[in-house]
């Protein structure tokens, strides 16, 4: 039974389409990230979902309850829609105290006094935010507001939960704290939430389902790992890892051989596929090129960004430049030769059309 | 041996830290304000005080039987406890009183009024908004006596006031008002709140418009109704904007003079600011007492106004990404109410200038019929032949006329210059330095002379004057008129310098441009209109002065604005209504070029 429910969504500004006839099914209990580059309509997607912002055409539910309709002219009011939405700047009121701002929704509800002292009491525990019931909103770190914010989302128990890149306001070490709480969150509420970002780390680790869309169009919509490995096309290989995927051109001849900077190697590919001579990418993820002692390839180290727990490794194979990134606390010598292989995984995408055409691996020739 | 080395290099350190310091044109920009605006408004405001207890030739040396110039309190004594004829509770309290009553109505009426229809035009999806918000700042730009005038000359009856003659209500409708709707301090109030609810609509429409619309969202999401969110949230997020309205408008209304002369003199109904002319004659030393007591109301004010802005729940309106504001939709109240809007709009803004074209062209009052009309008030000669009164030409062949509309163009122009950019280099200075003690120092000198009643503000200088023979005419005008305008500019000025992010300049500092240059090449341009609506400010309020130079000026035919007073106190009201037509085409148009040229308006000087 899914939970929500986008049918040929699409919403125009002018003559700007923001998001060009999205179809996506959100199952319950479902974290799912929305994910692109600014700009892409992931946030007005989002928005049109909560009903802060009104679709141009389609047809949205949530649960069983068509909550917009353009051909039956339906569009339920954010507040008649059940959701909680926690917002980028965190959208605290300013002359509220952290109680005051938590106990607003709970009094639209028509709670009592006491219910309210509870929940607000449960919820403050809960996000070790206690001691600053009476504060304002100024007089809080942007860490605390944001538990506020997330208290002030949960208090009336809403099963759908929207959150509009909640944690690019906060520092790097606040946002992996952060990352795990919400995780946490999402098991101990019970809820669907739907999340959009702009940093894929933040999608690979916290989501069930990630989405990811370029220029209001749906790329790919998979579970992250899957994903990661299976890529849909370019856009998609590019958007996901970090350090990014290496892409070289190269060429496909009918019965499977590549040949890009100077190597020639055969593609044998997973599933069967027929590959057809043409020009193509070739994408290798950066912990696939292995630099080891017996490698069959010759390589020069052009840059080396040791970080303790693994070492990014740009190197120049005949021109080419490649990406590698090797586990544990090891450095290289700038301008020495090293060798390396290709492992595991490689993926071949079309280079007109970006879409991937296998994945598969190589040998040298 | 060592105890030298270490004073030498004590005194290295004190130098190389003064050098420091001066080597950077902010802190010598504040330094040599901080100078100019302590001797141009606290010597001013010192000498005031003194005057307070001094004893001045005159009636006054004969009532208090003391000798010319000597230390006295009988002037406080005098004008707050004296019982006999009612005299304290006539010539202070009940103006006090007065004072008090109509400007703090005439802030709730701004307020009202102006934040209703700055919420209509930002937050609803009414009709005609863009005339609306175009019309809605012409009763600031005109002259403030305009709509007093407008409101005498329409309500006006031979029952009330001075009995003269009937108005346009009584003499075409027959509809004869009753004397508190006409005079007092209800006109004076409604007229005041009028004239200021630009204030309200500019500073409360701006808060509004950059309203972080999250915050609302986050309310709706959490099913609260409409009219919650209105009162609950948006009211007190934008409450610092109507805080500084009620400062604005209540400080403006306070000092306001040529209104209550218009609505208040006719039945002896007294605000501080007409007390304090009619007593600094005969009694200058209670005079200034009044005037003191108006700056102390508005320091209260003022101080009040920061209490409530700077408390715990600090205000921010950090805009988030959410800039589509949900527009409330008015449904089918939405035409009624924006035609029942731009009706009132014209009846405030347009029909006043109709008016006074209707005044300035019947020969005898309260006649409106076309055989009673004549363009000879404009452009008629040989006037004196024909009429037995006023002056033998039309205004517009009368040279009289034309020099003082050039000394009011260049007075204006002058002090715009001056109080322009000044207020740029106090924005400039403070915004560098922010909340250092010299810049929060300045900050606050530079808006001190907002709070000086204009009248007070022309007899200290006048008082001055008469110490500095060089200071004379019209450069005594264009002083005072630079000092009084500066806090306006200061304002726009600072908002435009912390708009700018200090990189911008730094990035030039870093290649070695210098100051001057940066200011001009790099800052100026980047801020150019709001700069220049620092400019226009000044420029509009100095063409339509009155109180502030009617003690300065050498003659009354020196400026328009002087020669349109002593027109309608000599009851040359033809000549009276064509000079004030013609300044307000003046300023319209002035505003209009300048708005035109350079994209500079008034509501960026207001501060937005």
């Amino acid at each position: 039974m899914p939970e929500i429910f986008l049918k040929n969504v699409s919403k125009h500004f002018g003559r700007v389409v923001a998001v060009d006839r999205l179809d996506l099914q959100i199952l319950s209990n479902a974290f799912v990230t929305l994910l692109g580059p600014s700009g892409c309509g992931k946030t007005t997607i989002l928005r049109m979902i909560a009903g802060l912002e009104t679709p141009t055409e389609g047809r949205i539910t949530i649960g069983n309850k068509v909550v917009f309709d353009s051909d039956h002219g339906i569009n339920l009011p954010p507040n008649k829609r059940d959701v909680g939405f926690l917002f980028q700047n965190y959208a605290l009121w300013p002359h509220m105290t952290v109680y005051q701002n938590i106990a607003f929704g709970l009094e639209n509800l028509k709670w009592s006094k006491n219910d309210i002292r509870s929940r607000i009491e449960e919820l403050l525990a809960m996000l070790r935010i206690d001691q600053f019931e009476n504060r304002y909103p100024s007089e809080l770190s942007g860490g605390q507001q944001q538990r506020v914010a997330i208290a002030r989302t949960l208090a009336p128990g809403p099963k759908v939960l929207f959150m509009d890149e909640p944690l690019s306001n906060l520092d790097a070490k606040l946002r992996m704290e952060m990352r795990a709480e919400l995780k946490r969150l999402h098991r101990d509420t019970d809820s669907t939430i739907v999340y959009v970002t702009h940093d894929q780390q933040e999608a690979m680790t916290l989501s069930t389902m990630v989405c990811i869309i370029e220029k209001g169009q749906l790329q790919q919509y998979a579970p992250p790992l899957p994903m990661y490995n299976n890529p849909a096309n370019l856009f998609v290989a590019d958007f996901l890892g970090n350090p990014a995927m290496n892409f070289i051109d190269g060429h496909l001849t009918g019965d499977g051989v590549l040949s890009f900077a100077g190597l020639q190697a055969r593609f044998s590919a997973f599933n069967a596929v027929t590959l057809g001579e043409r020009d193509v990418t070739v994408g290798i993820r950066p912990e696939y090129v292995r630099i080891e002692k017996d490698g069959a390839l010759e390589a020069t180290v052009y840059s080396t960004l040791p970080s303790g727990m693994e070492t990014t490794v740009k190197l120049e194979v005949n021109g080419v430049s490649l990406t590698s990134v090797v586990f544990g606390d090891v450095d290289f010598q700038v301008d020495r030769k090293v060798r390396f292989s290709f492992n595991k995984a490689t993926v071949l995408f079309d280079r007109e059309s970006g879409r991937t055409i296998a994945r598969g691996a190589l040998t040298l020739l | 041996m060592d105890e030298a080395r270490t004073q030498r290099i004590a005194l290295n350190r004190i130098k190389g830290k003064t050098l420091a310091w001066f080597s950077k044109p902010a802190n010598v920009i504040l330094l040599v304000f901080l100078l100019l605006l302590a001797a141009l408004t606290l010597y001013p405001l010192l000498s005031l005080l003194t005057e307070t207890v001094t004893v001045h030739a005159g009636r006054e040396a004969r009532a208090a039987k003391q000798a010319v110039g000597d230390l006295t309190f009988y002037h406080f004594q005098r004008l707050f406890a004296t019982q006999e004829n009612e005299y304290s509770l006539i010539q202070f309290y009940e103006p006090f009183r007065n004072t008090l009553l109509v400007s703090l109505s005439a802030s709730m009426i701004a307020i009202l009024f102006g934040g209703t229809v700055a919420f209509l035009v930002m937050r609803t999806n009414l009709k005609y908004v863009k005339f609306v918000s175009a019309v809605f700042t012409f009763p600031y730009i005109m002259p403030s006596w305009t709509l007093a005038l407008f409101w005498e000359n329409f309500f006006k009856n031979v029952n009330i006031g001075l009995k003269t003659s009937n108005g346009i209500m009584a003499a075409v409708f027959g509809v004869y008002m009753p004397e508190w709707f006409v005079y007092g301090g209800f006109p004076i109030a409604l007229v005041l709140g009028l004239h200021y609810a630009p204030y309200a609509f500019i500073l409360i429409g701006t808060m509004l418009r950059n309203m972080d619309a999250s915050l609302e969202e986050a309310a709706m999401i959490l099913r609260t109704r409409r009219l919650r969110i209105i009162r609950c949230i948006t009211l007190p997020v934008v409450r610092p904007a109507i805080m500084s309205t009620f400062l604005l408008v209540f400080a403006s209304s306070m000092s306001a003079y040529s209104v209550p002369v218009f609505l208040g003199s006719p039945v002896r109904f007294y605000m501080l600011s007409t007390k304090m002319k009619s007593l600094i004659d005969s009694y200058p030393g209670q005079a200034y007492i009044i005037a003191s007591v108006m700056i102390l109301l508005g320091i209260v004010i003022l101080l009040l106004n920061q209490r409530v802005t700077s408390s715990r729940k600090h205000f921010t309106t950090v805009t988030g990404k959410s800039r589509q504001i949900s527009r409330i939709d008015l449904g089918r109240a939405n035409y009624p109410l924006a035609i029942l809007l731009v009706i009132v709009l014209l009846l405030v803004a347009v029909t006043p200038l109709l008016t006074f074209a209707m005044e300035s062209v019947i020969i005898k009052a309260g006649d409106y019929t076309p055989g009673n009309m004549t363009l000879d008030f404009w452009i008629g000669t040989n006037l004196t032949e024909r009429l037995d009164q006023g002056d033998s030409t039309g205004i517009l062949l009368n040279p009289k006329v034309w020099n003082a509309l050039g000394y009011s163009l260049g007075l204006a122009a002058l002090s715009a210059f001056v109080a322009g950019t000044c207020g740029i280099l106090v924005g400039y200075g403070v915004a560098k330095r922010r909340g250092s003690r010299l810049a929060n120092v300045v900050n606050a000198l530079s808006f001190f002379p907002y709070l000086m009643p204009s009248l007070a503000f022309g007899a200290i200088y006048l008082a001055m004057s008469s110490r500095i023979p060089w200071l004379r005419g019209f450069l005594l005008l264009a002083l005072v008129g630079s000092v009084k305008y500066m806090p306006f500019s200061s304002r726009s000025g600072l908002n435009a310098m912390l708009q700018l992010s200090g990189e911008i300049e730094e990035a030039a500092v870093i290649t070695g441009v210098p100051w001057w240059k940066r200011m001009l090449r790099v800052v100026f341009p980047i801020q150019k209109s709001s700069f220049l609506s620092g400019y226009l400010m000044p420029m509009v309020s100095c063409m339509r002065e009155l109180s502030l130079f009617v003690l300065l000026v050498p003659t009354s035919n020196t400026i328009l604005t002087t020669m349109l007073m002593q027109y309608s106190e000599k009851g040359w009201a033809q000549f009276g209504n064509a000079i004030n037509l013609l300044i307000i085409i003046v300023v319209l148009l002035v505003n209009f070029i300048v708005n035109k040229l350079t994209g500079a308006s008034i509501d960026k000087g207001v501060g937005g």
